[in-house]
């Protein structure tokens, strides 16, 4: 374990590969009514105003987040997947840019994505079989976050980051696609590192036509 | 600007292979806008997603702007979205309650039934004014256990009729947990794809592609669950397998995977939720836990109802042309709802129905485009709708419908008849 900066506290494993993913969480164990009605809580935390970030917290909590976004940029999946809880979550809403906790109650409605950590894996898996026509040629990112603001909440031991996003995608041989929103994170405390235990990516158009949403955003 | 075809349709579509400006030319797609959507009994929505009096959807019939509504009374009506004054669009909503559509321009207002009932200063048309006459076009309407579709065509038989073998497949598809009503209203997966409309028509009855347009959903399954997980049947020479195709009629197609699924829930695609949630099934049905969980799966029936919606899994698909070479598919997600079926059931379709929407449709939805890239290429003219053509293979099977091995091309061949008889057919379509 190589600590990336002692500062921010974030630990990637650089030996850490494709075979781990395979072999971990292969159960789907944790989400049930109580994990449910905790992403709707979620959703109603989310609307409050934000507090834009100390410097403090900008060097622990955004630092952690622009690091997310650069292993995605950069398809370093199985580093990405690392900056995760043992029970976490990434959910991208079908409901459109302010989901609410009817609209946006997963329980009830599917989404673009909604992966616990096996599902993460699963796409991670897929991404990395090399011939999903999807994704050949393969999507590049570019994550550009601003307006990092701290959210309050009930929840203990969680930190509530919001925050506004332009992602572009490209595909080579294809029109260079501009998705935009924002993005919640809750990050709290596992194994004495900081990490992303849920991750919402509201779309700006989550409710129309998307083309080929196969990347992670 | 487009040129029209040199050939005549007959041509065009031969037995055994179809010409690529059927995909590529753009004064073929306006002709079958208004012949073949609206020429037929064509869907346009569920009977779930208008659950009240006055509740409305906006959707397309081809490209024709349409409102699919219920009156005070409950009863349907497809009324064309178009006010009689001027021709602008009533209504502006995709979904809502309305008891009025009023037009934003001058104030003409429509009652949910589709009647003209308000016209400010009215008394400017003179004596002989007749509102009566001037209600919202309207398209024929029925609708088959919650399935709405509209036609132009006075022509058409009834519904029922038109459907035939179709509608006992709908039966099947819904009554797999008997008393259970479908509901949507669930959230939708809408992808946009570059390419004709008829490459996903073509590719709902294809059982030759899954294993190898799907290669990555079933190489990531086996490399991290083993075998026997979700379509691993797809795999391999599947003439051999279980799988059929058929020929429904009046361009209706169908594969029935079913008798590949020894054990629904055993052979679903993993979802998020999955232990629990088979805990609490488990724990409040006992004995009839597994017939509920089996539910949660899809039904193992792809049931193509010409020429735009697709009932396959647990979801509606429906295609929706908007360009020649552009189309937008709206998957509507489902719910089964009954007062002996916990709503862990639809917890856990939520989940499972997110699942080929990620891993399995982006891939042909790529695959599609790559055609209509191919098929740009004016040297090369033919499309191959031949398979099992000449093999002996077929046969009347269920249902007295041609049935064939999964690979066949038949549903292809019934599809290219239909469209055919529609696109040649001197029946003038008209609003009621």
């Amino acid at each position: 374990m190589t600590p990336l900066d002692p500062g921010m506290n974030i630990a990637l494993d650089d030996g850490f590969t494709l075979k781990d993913i395979l072999r971990d969480s292969l159960e789907s164990t944790y989400v049930d009514d109580a994990y449910y009605a905790r992403l709707r809580g979620d959703l109603d935390e989310w609307q409050a105003i934000g507090t834009p970030l100390t410097e403090a917290e900008r060097q622990r909590y955004e630092a952690l987040i622009l690091h997310e976004h650069w292993l995605l940029d950069r398809r370093a999946f199985e580093r990405w997947y690392q900056l995760y809880t043992r029970q976490c979550l990434y959910w991208v809403p079908a409901a459109g840019d302010m989901p609410d906790a009817v609209r946006g109650d997963p329980q009830r409605q599917v989404t673009i994505a909604f992966d616990d950590r096996r599902r993460m894996g699963d796409r991670i898996v897929w991404l990395r079989t090399g011939v999903a026509s999807s994704q050949l040629p393969p999507s590049y990112t570019s994550h550009l976050s601003a307006g990092f603001v701290r959210i309050a909440t009930a929840a203990d031991g969680e930190v509530k980051i919001r925050s506004q996003f332009i992602v572009h995608e490209m595909r080579a041989g294809h029109v260079v696609q501009t998705l935009t929103g924002w993005m919640g994170h809750v990050l709290r405390e596992e194994d004495g590192r900081l990490k992303i235990d849920r991750k919402l990516v509201a779309l700006l158009d989550a409710a129309r036509s998307q083309h080929n949403m196969t990347f992670l955003l | 600007m487009s040129h029209p075809p040199e050939l005549p349709l007959d041509a065009l579509v031969q037995e055994h292979r179809v010409h690529r400006s059927l995909y590529t030319d753009e004064a073929i797609f306006a002709d079958e806008m208004n012949r073949v959507f609206g020429g037929t009994w064509t869907f346009l929505a569920h009977e779930s997603e208008l659950p009240a009096p006055h509740s409305f959807v906006r959707r397309k019939l081809g490209l024709r702007p349409v409102i699919v509504s219920r009156d005070r009374d409950g009863a349907l009506h497809v009324l064309l979205n178009r006010c009689t004054h001027r021709g602008a669009t009533v209504c502006r909503q995709d979904e809502g309650t309305a008891r009025r559509f009023t037009c934003p321009y001058h104030n003409w207002s429509f009652d949910s039934a589709g009647a003209l009932v308000g016209v400010p200063i009215e008394e400017g048309y003179g004596p002989g004014f007749d509102k009566a006459a001037l209600g919202l076009g309207k398209a024929r309407v029925a609708s088959y256990r919650g399935f709405i579709f509209a036609t132009l065509n006075a022509e058409m038989p009834d519904l029922v009729t038109h459907l035939g073998p179709a509608a006992q497949l709908i039966d099947e598809w819904l009554d797999r947990w008997p008393g259970a009503t479908l509901k949507l209203q669930r959230g939708t997966h809408r992808m946009i794809c570059l390419g004709n409309w008829k490459l996903v028509y073509d590719n709902s009855a294809d059982g030759y592609h899954p294993g190898f347009s799907h290669m990555s959903l079933l190489r990531m399954r086996k490399d991290r669950y083993g075998a026997g997980v979700d379509m691993q049947w797809t795999i391999g020479n599947v003439d051999h397998g279980l799988q059929t195709v058929a020929d429904v009629g009046n361009g209706h197609t169908f594969i029935d995977q079913r008798a590949e699924i020894k054990r629904y829930w055993e052979q679903a695609a993993p979802m998020p939720g999955e232990t629990r949630y088979e805990q609490a099934i488990r724990a409040k049905l006992g004995a009839k836990a597994d017939a509920a969980l089996d539910v949660v799966m899809g039904s193992g029936m792809n049931l193509n109802i010409f020429p735009n919606l697709l009932i396959i899994g647990n979801q509606i698909q429906v295609i929706e042309p908007q360009r020649v070479d552009l189309t937008h598919l709206t998957w509507y997600a489902t719910a089964l709802e009954a007062p002996d079926l916990p709503d862990e059931v639809n917890a856990l379709r939520m989940r499972l129905q997110e699942d080929f929407p990620s891993f399995g449709e982006p891939d042909d939805l790529a695959n599609f485009e790559e055609c209509q890239a191919g098929l740009s290429i004016p040297e090369m003219e033919w499309v191959l709708t031949n398979r099992h053509l000449g093999t002996g293979k077929e046969y009347i099977g269920p249902k007295g419908m041609l049935t064939g091995p999964v690979t066949d091309d038949l549903p292809l061949r019934a599809f290219w008849r239909e469209w055919k008889r529609l696109m040649t057919s001197t029946t003038r379509l008209a609003a009621a």
